[in-house]
């Protein structure tokens, strides 16, 4: 959805997204979220904003393109990627007791481009130029995981910021904190969960 | 890229069973179920070819290797 | 896939968004509520850290040392020195700075800084470190030129 105009924009998501595709989008974002990092730091109630090391192995991640378990998505307009996903079937199952050990999309990694997050461009006092980058990617995951037969089922470690968001917002289930993925919280869809998601309710 | 082709699969008794329970079990279709495991074996595969080992690990933190694919 | 066309649904969403962070994995969620760091420190965290990599990674090969060796030698988990060397958001504990600044012969306060153990306040630190992190590279001979770096690096590190 365009920022300025609030009128629904027509964008491709591709699943297939080459590998030095998504290192260029990732290189091209950084200074600008550094940028804009840097300023929320200089304002007073936003402690919270100072990006650390960033590191995603991407030589390993070459070797995961191949492999049938892993999927990379792009979310395109204007002929640039505007997000992008990283999502795995095989490594994680459900933690909800009630579907213990059932298969679930798991996702991995997902991110907007700087400009079209809303904090962000705030902070640079610049405009916002998408908006539902996020959501279209989070929709597509769980789309997938109907289509794989999961049902809909999906997982997630989120980050101490967004835990209101998955839970209040899209309406997962906080499990539990993972104290092998930095104690971030393991956050969990059901079917029905998934399906009142898309529902919009 | 997503068309698919159909295979036709010869299966012991006992591995229909198995397939049958697993299906109920993780409530999947018996495609989805093949196709999970052919994307571990795969998974798995990688990994071992590039020189890393798989563990089990039991419940008091014993670690015992699998098997070598 | 069938996406949700409802442009309600989707403004309703596009709010939930704008509220929060949602990214899982990258850059932006690499963000620490308590790193409280000043912000003239923001854009060389990642170089002291490649600062204190490569330093090490140099002080072992001037020495002739493979990573067991110094494991042994410096007395610390062999696992924990293969994970510093690769993987850049891995933070070492303590323990293994103190007993590597001690074999090393280098000062331990400013190589618990360069791993990110504590606050960076000292500006032409982060100047040296970024100079050195651009001089060196990780390749396995120790070129003239690296040994240069290193050893003004060294130096500029005992002297304060």
């Amino acid at each position: 959805m365009d920022a300025q105009t609030g009128a629904p924009v027509d964008a491709e998501i591709f699943d297939e997204v080459a590998l030095a595709h998504f290192i260029e989008t990732q290189a091209e974002w950084r200074p600008v979220i550094l940028a804009a990092a840097r300023a929320l730091s200089q304002q007073p109630n936003q402690g919270l904003l100072i990006p650390r090391h960033f590191h995603w192995d991407w030589t390993r991640k070459e070797a995961e393109l191949k492999l049938l378990a892993v999927k990379f998505y792009g979310l395109g307009c204007e002929g640039k990627l505007q997000g992008i996903m990283k999502v795995e079937t095989v490594a994680h199952s459900c933690r909800l007791p009630e579907q213990q050990g059932k298969p679930l999309v798991y996702i991995d990694y997902v991110e907007s481009a700087p400009w079209n997050i809303k904090k962000l461009m705030g902070a640079l006092g610049q405009p916002q130029r998408y908006r539902a980058v996020g959501t279209r990617l989070f929709e597509a995951a769980v789309l997938q995981s109907q289509e794989e037969g999961f049902r809909g089922r999906l997982g997630l470690h989120s980050l101490p910021g967004s835990e209101g968001f998955y839970i209040n917002e899209c309406g997962m289930t906080p499990v539990g904190r993972d104290p092998h993925k930095e104690n971030l919280l393991w956050c969990e869809f059901t079917p029905e969960q998934a399906e009142r998601y898309l529902a919009g309710e | 890229m997503n068309q698919k082709r159909t295979m036709t699969l010869n299966l012991t008794d006992q591995e229909m069973s198995v397939l049958d329970q697993l299906s109920v079990q993780k409530d999947l279709s018996k495609t989805a179920l093949i196709r999970q495991a052919l994307r571990l074996y795969q998974l798995v595969d990688a990994r071992i070819t590039r020189g890393e080992k798989l563990f089990f690990e039991d419940q008091d933190k014993q670690k015992a290797e699998l098997m070598v694919l | 896939m069938k996406f949700n066309k409802d442009r309600n649904w989707l403004t309703k969403r596009a709010e939930q968004e704008d509220r929060h962070f949602i990214s899982v994995g990258g850059l932006i969620s690499r963000i620490d509520p308590e790193w409280q760091a000043d912000v003239s420190s923001v854009p060389n965290v990642e170089t002291t850290k490649t600062a204190f990599v490569r330093l090490l990674q140099l002080a072992r090969r001037e020495r002739r040392l493979s990573l067991e060796q110094l494991a042994q030698k410096a007395d610390v988990d062999l696992g924990e020195l293969v994970k510093i060397e690769s993987d850049e958001s891995f933070k070492p504990t303590p323990r293994t700075i103190h007993q590597l600044a001690e074999f090393l012969k280098l000062p331990a306060k400013k190589l618990m800084a360069l791993a990110g153990l504590l606050k960076i306040k000292d500006f032409g630190l982060q100047q040296a470190s970024v100079r050195f992190a651009a001089r060196s590279e990780p390749v396995e001979d120790v070129s003239p030129e690296e040994h240069a770096a290193f050893e003004e690096y060294v130096k500029f590190l005992n002297e304060q």
